[in-house]
């Protein structure tokens, strides 16, 4: 086997007269594609670029939107909007306790 | 394609989260025509945390204590049929997304009314009614932070009375 010395000697007609040379019998796997792996880093920017874009529509399509204005200026007639809302919402849930109640009256009679 | 499969998963979950509470769905309906709205913000609500206690109604579940914890309001109300499937719609979204949690739900001569919860095992965030009376559909919203044992309180005490 030739050593790196002596192939380093060799000129260029040398070098292309060998490689012309059928003869010389080349290991089957050097035809073979080199797989060498990619980075395992190099998806990061790509999700990292996909992220930044929808943060940045997300502020974008945010700004589009004006400030809410309170409907009322007087906090008394504000109160009374709230008052009743929790009315109303307190009568749901008292119709709630109460049939939960008559339930538990029913269950104690049945279970005497 | 793996970096299509993670956009598009990044891209489904920020579409998801639009328009997800009561003041996103405020804002989209309330200028609509035949929708009435009504808004009271966190700055109102602290000039109305000035305003004496008054106990209000005769309902056995009182909520007037809450008043202090809140900090904002929302209210969308219309006659308009088409609207009210249109916001009753909405809030079915918001209930598959798991944010809305069902606490009670009457019906009672054609009129149906659901309460909704947001929040923690503590705090309730956000207080929402949905109420259809025949003619009319009303959602409201009420934000704050609310002490979740205080509301079970209040409904234990009108069940035992």
């Amino acid at each position: 086997m030739k050593r790196i010395e002596d192939i380093a000697q060799l000129s260029a007609e040398d070098l292309e007269r060998i490689s012309l040379d059928e003869s010389i019998p080349v290991p089957a796997e050097l035809g073979r594609r080199v797989h060498r792996p990619r980075p395992r880093r190099a998806w990061v920017g790509g999700v990292a670029a996909a992220v930044v874009l929808l943060v940045g529509a997300g502020w974008f399509f945010s700004q589009d939107r004006p400030a809410l204005q309170d409907t009322f200026t007087d906090p008394y007639l504000a109160y009374a909007e709230v008052e009743k809302a929790l009315d109303r919402i307190g009568g749901t849930l008292s119709y709630g306790a109460a049939k939960v109640s008559e339930t538990q009256e029913t269950l104690e009679s049945v279970l005497k | 394609m793996k970096k299509l499969y993670i956009l598009a998963t990044l891209l489904l979950v920020s579409v998801a989260a639009l328009a997800q509470d009561g003041k996103s769905l405020y804002q989209k309906y309330s200028d609509a025509e035949g929708i009435q709205a009504v808004y009271i913000s966190p700055a109102m609500f602290r000039l109305i945390g000035r305003i004496p206690d008054v106990n209000f109604g005769d309902q056995a579940v009182n909520l007037a204590p809450l008043i202090k914890s809140m900090t904002g309001f929302y209210l969308l109300s219309t006659e308009n049929p088409d609207q009210g499937r249109a916001l009753a719609g909405e809030v079915d979204r918001f209930v598959r997304s798991g944010r809305y949690e069902l606490l009670m739900e009457a019906k009672d001569d054609g009129d149906r009314t659901r309460i909704y919860t947001v929040g923690d095992a503590e705090t309730v965030s956000s207080l929402v009614l949905l109420t259809y009376d025949g003619s009319e559909t009303t959602f409201i919203t009420l934000d704050g932070a609310m002490s979740r044992s205080d509301l079970d309180d209040l409904f234990a005490k009108a069940a035992t009375r």
